[in-house]
């Protein structure tokens, strides 16, 4: 384990990428390399997204409740991927009079953008890593919080005030989200001692317990569940997923900051919805479930990496599935009055047994 | 009457439980100027300019708590409002208060004063008939366009006239919305609907915000109506009219619908109607009544979950259940057309016992459904503080606003016409009537989920009876003449207890085989009054919660 | 969050059970009850024109034409119009219109709804079932004779 760990903590992908590609390694060869590597992975998380969109959410969903689910085209009705953005791009672009249009148009880049641009400092294992700066976290939690100006931008631009009240609705919504899932991070961040995310995946490697031979590792999910659980509650509420999707609201808002958006804006903003999800799963994997740490040899990491980010998204489903929407007000005195509260509480919780222990 | 002394609130109450009409006309004295005996209850004729007064001495001395209805209709020589008026105790006690007013100058004093629910009823009956209302608080249409020219139901009216309306009478929708108080004001004006994914149907709910808390609301209906009241009058007593009932709340209440016409028919006629048929009829209500609350959960889950998930689902899947029994038994799904004026259409598909089977499998896998939904909902915690003390509506206003039915049980009202006003076989059963004090949505919800369980009660019951009914004995419909015509100048309000509330209809004949007034009282129009009352100075989630366990059915609404 | 888990639960034992409640449509077709009323079938030889289902029916969807001798000429039913209720089927003396099981029909605009007599006559019934043997032993009860005048011819 710890010998693919170190393979893991090796150069990030573009480095290697320069070694690889025949452009030298000047700046035009490491700038083709760093944007292969980023086109690796940005394809990785598209196709994810292509596959959880259409299909896998559908799919879930009918599990639920008790249906049969896309099933038509092709085997399992895996085609209706295709089918679905075939249409979906194929729409008209409608324009609504009155938009604010360059940030009408710039809102769902920079919401799909804000999500994918945080995998790059994300270790995925097998040797996935776009680049890792030493303030990784900060850089994920910078990028991913920049979706609240596209929310807002979306909201306000569309010269609807269901729109405008669902920007509203996610700014206030991620402002109290925001610190508490922060606060909670920088537990991790005491506990590793380094916001490098490579560190951090590194320091839950050893092994916690072993019961049976079955040895468990540290992962930050084990050593403090406490703090999985209020990150897992405080993610759902940042990538804004049932039971607090107030910013969208169907059956209040019609579809709150995205009404006015169709066709591929459409897209984006959809795309940027899966995109954030998945950002959160990486972040979860790799503060509290290890990374790409799992059975088998180093090289299958990104597998586990690539499950671990689906188990959140499943769990984002079922959490879907059963449990109704909270309201606006109540869900930010949940945040500054309970979350913040409790990551305060687990911050200073988690600062006393580490100065102790070191 | 000096103020010290309480004023008694029972004139005319007699000590058996009846009404001594001579007592209520002695309270009336001058006001009362004539008596007219309706088939349901005697009416006191009153002057135009005297009807509050009326009104107010019925409500407030003799304790007519509930306006039932409010009926206007065009004779050839006057005008006519009718108000029926009823008591949440006891519904069998029941007295009409007639206005009627001159062709040339129709204008009546508005009763919107002592019965707030008299406010829309009076806006319809301005819209569909043309009385005018004096010191009514908005007389404007409410089923009809603004820009509607004359009115439908009136005597002159000329349906085949086109109706033209100028452009410039259409207010240009793309100009900006600055509705509310004024452009320096902090409220925003939202429309909520016709076109929204929580409205339950083409419903539009003006609302003005103050942030995200809500002002005002107005809910402005209309958008459904399909003159049901006029195909009525244009159709024969003994066929034609049952298959409309089916498509006012066209959710799966159609059985229900039906018999409010032909309780209202069979009473007017005097039809008698078997004893077995009775039974089929209470079994298929209750069938649908079934139907219809779970529809109304899953929808009201629908709106505070906030996506087609697992309940809607699963509701649904119950619902078809029942559904397809109603198929076996009445050949549709929706859109029965099962009863008939003296009977039923169909006896019990044969083999019987196959039938009772399935039925009684799937009233034994309720309970274990019920307590599904407990799970899923009730004891849901976000569910809780989403609907617990969330459109509250207090029993006071309830009345006023007329409110019946789950709405009005779940404020605390105990009032149920199959136990209070029986028909049917209701009375030979045992079963109870659920009501919930919290008056919010969550007691709504409650009463809806506690109210299947009763139904099922009273189909056990019913299949037990019907199992056993001796073979020679079973008549299903009794001998009903192939044309029916009442008496000229009969009139008769009737009301059942359909799954939404009371479904009260008034029909007055005039000799031929058609009504020549048939009025719906609705009671989606009455429990939608209330929507203001309860969602004002909460937030849009709320709006939709409460209007989701309001259970309205736009067809019913509109009409 | 006990009431909450227990929400979650509840899904997911659904999700795990596997059970569908919905069907495949058109691999596998629903059982409909006899009672079921679909489109309409007509049959001329049975018909003897006596215009009770045209005068009886709510919504003037049926229009018959005869020839002065009171022989038919054109039988036409909207079936686009039709509400379903059977009252035209419960009126008939002689079975000729009859309303199958069979609600799988469809048209490109309003007029492809408006049936004229062969279009009825050729129907098909749902699942090959006539309904009619099914309906026998209820036939007293549709419509009791009753007393009054007989509104017809």
């Amino acid at each position: 384990m710890a010998s693919a760990l170190t393979a893991l903590q090796g150069a990030p992908l573009p480095d290697r990428l320069v070694e690889v590609l025949p452009f030298g390694s000047g700046p035009l060869g490491t700038a083709i390399a760093a944007l292969v590597g980023a086109a690796i992975v940005g394809s990785l998380m598209m196709t994810m997204t292509a596959v959880a969109g259409p299909w896998a959410k559908r799919k879930v969903t009918a599990a639920f409740t008790d249906r049969y689910a896309v099933n038509r085209l092709g085997p399992f009705g895996l085609v209706i991927i295709v089918a679905d953005a075939v249409r979906l791009l194929s729409k008209e672009l409608i324009v609504p009079e009155g938009v604010d249009r360059p940030a009408w148009d710039l809102a769902p880049i920079v919401l799909a953008f804000s999500a994918l641009l945080g995998f790059a400092v994300i270790p995925m294992g097998s040797g996935i890593h776009l680049a890792d700066p030493e303030v990784g976290l900060v850089y994920v939690f910078a990028i991913a919080s920049i979706a609240s100006l596209g929310l807002v931008m979306a909201g306000y631009a569309s010269n609807n005030k269901f729109s405008m009240l669902g920007g509203l609705r996610a700014v206030a919504q991620n402002l109290a989200y925001e610190i508490p899932l922060i606060l909670i991070a920088v537990s991790v961040v005491l506990f590793a001692g380094s916001l490098q995310m490579s560190e951090i995946v590194a320091a839950q490697a050893e092994p916690l317990v072993t019961v049976a031979g079955f040895s468990v590792p540290t992962w930050y999910a084990f050593v403090n569940p406490f703090a999985f659980v209020l990150f897992v509650i405080a993610n759902l509420m940042e990538v804004g997923r049932n039971p607090f999707d107030i910013p969208e609201a169907p059956t209040e808002l019609v579809a709150g900051y995205q009404t006015e958006y169709s066709s591929v804006y459409f897209v984006l903003i959809y795309l940027g919805e899966f995109l954030h999800i998945f950002l959160g799963g990486a972040v979860i994997a790799t503060l509290f479930l290890g990374g790409p740490a799992g059975p088998g040899p180093a090289s299958i990491g990104i597998v586990w990496f690539i499950a671990k980010i689906w188990a959140v998204y499943l769990f984002t489903q079922w959490a879907r599935s059963a449990l109704p929407r909270l309201r606006i007000d109540q869900l930010i005195e949940i945040g500054w009055k309970g979350m913040l509260v409790l990551a305060l509480a687990n911050l200073v919780l988690t600062a006393v047994i580490v100065g102790v222990i070191a | 009457m000096s103020l010290e002394e309480p004023r008694p609130t029972d004139v005319g109450e007699a000590a058996d439980g009846t009404v001594d009409y001579d007592e209520l006309e002695a309270l009336l004295g001058e006001t009362a100027l004539d008596r007219e005996d309706h088939v349901n209850a005697p009416a006191f004729v009153v002057r135009p300019d005297e009807v509050q007064e009326a009104l107010s001495a019925l409500r407030e001395e003799a304790g007519f708590d509930y306006c039932s209805n409010v009926t206007a209709q065009q004779y050839e020589d006057r005008f006519e409002s009718i108000y029926h008026l009823k008591k949440y105790d006891d519904p069998t006690q029941e007295v009409g208060v007639v206005v009627p007013t001159p062709t040339d100058d129709p204008i009546s004093q508005t009763g919107e004063p002592v019965y707030r629910t008299a406010e829309w009823h009076e806006r319809e009956a301005y819209d569909l008939v043309g009385i005018e209302y004096e010191g009514h608080p908005d007389m404007r249409r409410i089923l009809l366009p603004e820009t509607w020219q004359g009115h439908p139901l009136g005597l002159d009216y000329n349906p085949e006239k086109p109706q033209v309306v100028p452009f410039r009478e259409h207010a240009n929708p793309l100009q900006p919305d600055t509705r509310g108080e004024g452009a320096e004001s902090d409220t925003m004006f939202l429309n909520i609907g016709p076109h929204h994914p929580a409205t339950h149907g083409v419903l539009h709910v003006k609302t003005v915000l103050d942030g995200e808390q809500i002002a005002d609301v107005e809910p402005d209906i209309g958008y459904l109506h399909r003159c049901e009241e006029q195909m009525c009058q244009q159709s024969t007593y003994r066929h034609q009219i049952m298959p409309y009932p089916d498509r006012w709340d066209y959710v799966s209440a159609g059985i229900l619908n039906e018999w409010a016409y032909a309780r209202a028919a069979e009473d007017m006629a005097d039809i008698d109607v078997p004893e077995y048929a009775q039974v089929i009829r209470t079994m298929s209500a209750e069938l649908c009544r079934i139907a219809s609350h779970m529809l109304a959960l899953g929808t009201f889950a629908l709106d505070v979950f906030g996506d087609f998930t697992a309940v809607f689902q699963y509701a649904f899947r119950d619902r078809e259940v029942v559904q397809n029994i109603l198929e076996d038994l009445t050949g549709q799904r929706l859109m029965f057309n099962y009863l008939r004026l003296g009977g039923v259409a169909w006896d019990l598909p044969e083999p019987r016992s196959e039938f009772f089977e399935k039925i009684r499998d799937f009233l034994d896998g309720l309970p274990e459904k019920t307590t599904e939904y407990h799970n899923l909902i009730t004891s849901n915690e976000i569910f809780q503080v989403r609907c617990v003390d969330t459109g509250e509506l207090p029993p006071e206003t309830a009345k006023q606003y007329g409110a019946t039915g789950p709405v009005a049980r779940g404020s605390g009202i105990d009032f149920d016409l199959r136990r209070d006003d029986p028909y049917g076989y209701y009375e030979e059963l045992d079963w109870d009537v659920i009501t919930e004090d919290g008056c919010d949505n969550y007691s709504r919800v409650l009463v809806r989920m506690r109210e299947v369980e009763e139904s099922a009660k009273i189909i056990e019951q019913c299949v037990d009876l019907l199992a056993e009914w001796p073979e020679d004995d079973r008549e299903i419909q009794s001998n009903v003449p192939r044309t029916l015509k009442p008496d000229a100048d009969t009139e008769i309000y009737r009301g059942v207890e359909a799954a939404k509330g009371e479904l009260g209809i008034y029909m007055r004949s005039d000799g031929t085989d058609k009504p020549a007034r048939f009025k719906i009282r609705s009671p989606c129009f009455c429990n939608l009054h209330t929507l203001r009352e309860m969602s004002e100075g909460e937030y849009i989630p709320d709006l939709i919660a409460s209007l989701g366990s309001l259970d309205i059915v736009l067809g019913e609404v509109d009409r | 969050m006990i009431g909450m888990l227990k929400s979650m639960a509840t899904t997911m034992k659904h999700a795990l059970d596997g059970e569908k409640f919905t069907v495949q449509y058109p691999e596998e077709t629903p059982e409909v009850s006899p009672r079921f009323r679909g489109v309409h079938k007509f049959s001329q030889e049975r018909c003897i024109w006596c215009r009770q289902c045209e005068k009886v029916c709510p919504n003037d969807t049926i229009q018959i034409v005869t020839d002065d001798m009171r022989n038919g000429e054109q039988y036409n039913l909207h079936i686009g119009q039709c509400i379903y209720c059977r009252l035209c089927e419960e009126v008939c003396p002689v079975d000729a219109i009859l309303l199958t099981q069979n609600f799988e029909f469809t048209g490109d605009t309003k007029d492809d709804l408006a049936y004229s007599k062969e279009q009825l006559k050729n129907v098909p019934w749902y699942k090959d079932i006539d309904p009619l043997a099914s309906r026998e032993p209820d036939r007293e009860g549709w419509v009791g004779e009753g007393d009054g005048e007989v509104d017809y011819q």
